[in-house]
């Protein structure tokens, strides 16, 4: 339902939904093979502090804890409600949550809106905003942050502790976005599934993003907007980077949005170009494109200036980058229009077929010694907004010692507040080594494309911020 | 014109018309059936979710007048009664028109079955969620177990669940006996039934006998659980504006929805399953077998004549099996020699098999092993899409 800005009592209480010191869960269930046992199973897996309340009107005790038969028989203080029930039981749950005084409430629960029950959805939202009880949901697949070893939902484990706080309609995609962070390190401060958000809205976690001391970007993922207004005025209140992908646009994805979590689109996707553009977000277009530039927003500084070196050992990765930086209009200087000098000094750093142009290529047969010395020219040089570094294995190439160098040169140069982006292209060895280098805050890419967008979109952020 | 299979319809006869066989067909795309989430389940959904902590799910109105006492009263008994895992408010689907078969099968154990064997073979039935519904036997009786599916086809029992054990050293004999016509359960007469529909059965004798042998329950409690059974239309088993305020649904919507599935179209029948073990119960089971050359019609008249005797808890049909019939009476509460008489008497019977069972696994997918702490817990079993023969 329509919001006209972020409410600050929601916002408030949002530390509660990511951090909450305890937590009931309605529709904990005694069977492993049922959700409802999976959420409490993965709250105490993944180290949860605070204390858990199962709540079952069958069950008198799960996975070794107490449990209640309803919220009310709950004596104690509780921060957080995650409801897993079937639709028709949300009602009784919200009154019991408001009489118990809960903190926040998340329903995961799906069968509201989203199949024609929008009466029932919009009278429970007004009974929560009525006793100014946050209610996350419905039709979400849950929420966490690895900071707080809190894992909350039908999720199977938790992301890596970063910099990005995904902020996501899709369930789906946020489990993917999970899977990526454990698989390719892809660090996160906290996600949430908001399904429906039916009260709770981006602007207000948007707003919690802002204060949070571990999000240094924000990712969101949106298939409607129904408080355009108030997502642009919380926008604009953030002073980090925010990067949107916004999908339903298609005129078949109109009605898969609605089907999925019940989001309307009146508007064409023009109309949304331009909401995110009000708002100073960066709009990506593909999945892909949204992981790879949040990671560069959330680990680097925006790029001062367009100023950008790149230094590959492969020439195809070199060509590849320039065309994709023209074609998203910040073409690659030549490096000589930088910085005469660099390009006489990272001459030491090549054999004699090397090319100093830009892309600098210091050939196949690179060393790891020839890597480090040109990155440290490249970065120290006052001339220089940023670099991009490339690893393309050949039978010669030392992959992760190439890597560790890129890392010893990047702490080394920290102070200097200039983006260094990588990129790995190859098998094994440079998977290896992006989760490396990402473990160490430099967002590395396995293609060319993926980390000239990252880049770019530094620079966009960048410019921005002017 | 969609067929819709009500019982005892035109529209069922219409359907005999063209077909003689029984519709069996790919569950959920049988004509009339509806999921279990679906709007037309919620009534029973609801109240199936709230009756422990609110008994006022319930048509109290109507159970007070019909057993003379005051609401608030019922509504401490039925909580009572709850708590002390006396009843459980329960539904039964017409597997017939759903497309499933059900398979019950009959497990005897060799005499020098060891305690451990046993034990193992018990808990496996336990804990197995593709049985829907099982009987432990006392030790010493004809036959040691009494369990059923409801399966798409006959191979996801016999590689899913049946050849898992029947090969065990202990193991005699597993007669499998598919279901003609599920007539009674848990006192209730089924889809199946020749008459009296959804009525909840107790012999006077029985109940006489029962109130005089425990004290968990007296007269009203039975009297409660008889008036939610024999409730008539499904429209007085609930009370609708309570589900309403619980849920923020609509009542009208959801007592013309419910009567729609249970009055009409005759497919699933909410009922409060009295959980006999409770009470220190045992069912005493018979195993009934016919000469093989008795005709169809007669096997039907046996089994309708039988039917009417109040006493039987469990009535099931079989075909194709070593048995033609399952029977349960309460032992100790029941004049079992005169069950025994009445079914010797009739010429057709060539055997049967009898045991005591002290223990009922699960009831319809729903544990009831409130030991293990999973007294209620209901687990889905259908075998639908799944070919358990390559598993």
């Amino acid at each position: 339902m329509k919001i006209l800005e972020a409410r600050d009592y929601v916002v408030n209480n949002l530390k509660y939904a990511l951090n909450p010191k305890s937590i009931a869960v309605v529709g904990a269930s005694r069977y492993p093979t049922k959700v409802g046992y999976k959420v409490v199973y993965e709250l105490m897996k993944w180290g949860f502090k605070g204390t858990i309340y199962p709540v079952n009107p069958r069950a008198d005790q799960i996975l070794g804890l107490k449990c209640y038969h309803t919220l009310r028989d709950i004596k104690e203080s509780v921060d957080l409600v995650f409801v897993a029930v079937p639709a028709h039981l949300v009602t009784q749950i919200v009154n019991d949550a408001i009489e118990i005084k809960a903190k926040v409430l998340v329903v995961a629960t799906s069968a509201f809106k989203e199949i024609g029950r929008e009466k029932l959805q919009n009278d429970i939202v007004n009974t929560c905003r009525k006793a100014k009880l946050p209610f996350i949901g419905p039709n979400l697949v849950g929420l966490g942050s690895p900071y707080h070893h809190f894992n909350c939902g039908f999720i199977p484990y938790l992301p890596v502790e970063g910099p990005i706080a995904m902020i996501s309609q899709s369930g789906a995609n946020l489990l993917a976005a999970l899977g990526t962070s454990q698989a390719d390190h892809f660090g996160m401060s906290f996600f949430v599934g908001l399904g429906n958000k039916a009260d709770v809205d981006f602007a207000e976690f948007i707003e919690y993003a802002g204060q949070d001391p571990h999000t240094k970007c924000l990712a969101i993922y949106i298939e409607g907007l129904d408080s355009p207004e108030a997502f642009i005025s919380s926008c604009k209140k953030v002073d980090k980077p925010i990067v949107v992908i916004k999908v339903g646009g298609s005129k078949i994805g109109v009605k898969a949005a609605f089907a999925h979590t019940a989001s309307e689109n009146p508007n064409g996707d023009e109309y949304y170009d331009k909401v995110i553009k009000d708002a100073g977000a960066i709009r990506a277009q593909t999945w892909q494109e949204f992981l790879d530039v949040s990671l560069a927003l959330g680990y680097l500084p925006p790029l001062k200036d367009d100023k950008v070196v790149m230094i590959t050992n492969g020439g195809g990765a070199g060509l590849l980058s320039c065309d994709h930086f023209e074609r998203l209009g910040m073409p690659l200087h030549e490096l000589k229009d930088i910085s005469p000098m660099l390009a006489q000094r990272i001459r030491a750093y090549m054999p004699m077929f090397g090319s100093p142009l830009n892309p600098v290529d210091i050939s196949g047969t690179a060393t790891v010694i020839q890597y480090k010395g040109a990155f440290q020219q490249a970065l120290r040089d006052p001339n220089v907004d940023g670099v991009l570094g490339a690893i393309c294995p050949t039978a010669v190439t030392d992959v992760l010692g190439v890597a560790k160098a890129a890392i010893e040169v990047y702490e080394s140069t920290k102070d200097l507040n200039k983006p260094f982006i990588m990129i790995c292209q190859g098998g094994e060895e440079c998977h290896e080594a992006i989760k490396l280098l990402r473990e160490h805050n430099i967002p590395a890419y396995p293609t060319a494309e993926q980390a000239v967008n990252a880049m770019v979109a530094l620079y966009k952020y960048g410019k921005s911020k002017k | 014109m969609e067929k819709q299979y009500k019982i005892g319809t035109e529209e069922q006869q219409a359907y005999f018309k063209d077909y003689n066989i029984a519709p069996k067909g790919c569950a959920f795309l049988e004509p009339g059936i509806v999921a279990k989430d679906s709007k037309e389940f919620v009534a029973f959904n609801i109240a199936k979710s709230f009756y422990q902590v609110y008994p006022e799910v319930f048509n109290l109105t109507y159970v007070s007048k019909k057993v003379g006492l005051d609401k608030d009263e019922i509504a401490k008994r039925i909580k009572r009664m709850y708590d002390e895992k006396l009843f459980m408010l329960v539904s039964n689907s017409y597997v017939g028109i759903m497309g499933f078969g059900l398979y019950y099968w009959l497990v005897k154990l060799k005499k020098d079955t060891t305690k451990e064997e046993r034990e193992a073979l018990t808990k496996r039935f336990q804990e197995n969620d593709q049985i829907c519904t099982g009987y432990m036997m006392e030790e010493g009786g004809d036959f040691d177990y009494f369990n059923g599916n409801h399966m798409r086809n006959l191979d996801n029992l016999v590689y899913g669940v049946l050849d898992k054990f029947r090969s065990n050293r202990c193991v005699e004999y597993v007669h499998i006996l598919p279901i003609r016509r599920l007539v009674r359960e848990s006192h209730v007469n089924m889809f199946d039934c020749k008459e009296d529909y959804r009525h909840y059965f107790w012999s006077d004798e029985q109940l006489k006998n029962v109130l005089k042998m425990q004290k968990k329950m007296d007269k009203y409690d039975f009297a409660i659980i008889d008036a939610l059974n024999n409730c008539g239309s499904i429209a007085n088993m609930f009370d609708y504006d309570v589900l309403a305020k619980l849920s923020g649904l609509n009542a009208e919507e959801m007592r013309t929805d419910i009567m729609k599935i249970v009055d009409d179209q005759k497919t699933i029948i909410p009922m409060i399953y009295f959980n006999y073990a409770s009470l220190g119960l045992k069912l005493h089971f018979f195993a009934v077998s016919l000469f093989q050359n008795t005709p169809t019609y007669r096997v039907e008249q046996i089994c309708d004549e039988l039917a009417k005797e109040p006493a039987f808890e469990n009535i099931f049909d079989c075909c194709d099996g070593h048995h033609n019939f399952i029977l349960s009476a309460y032992e100790g509460i029941t004049d079992l020699d005169k069950i025994r008489e009445k079914i010797l008497s009739y010429g057709e019977v060539i055997e049967v098999l009898e045991a005591n069972s002290p223990r009922q696994f699960r009831r319809w997918t729903c544990r009831l092993d409130d030991k293990n702490g999973f007294y209620e817990e209901c687990i889905f079993t259908d075998d639908v899409l799944l070919d358990r023969s390559k598993e």
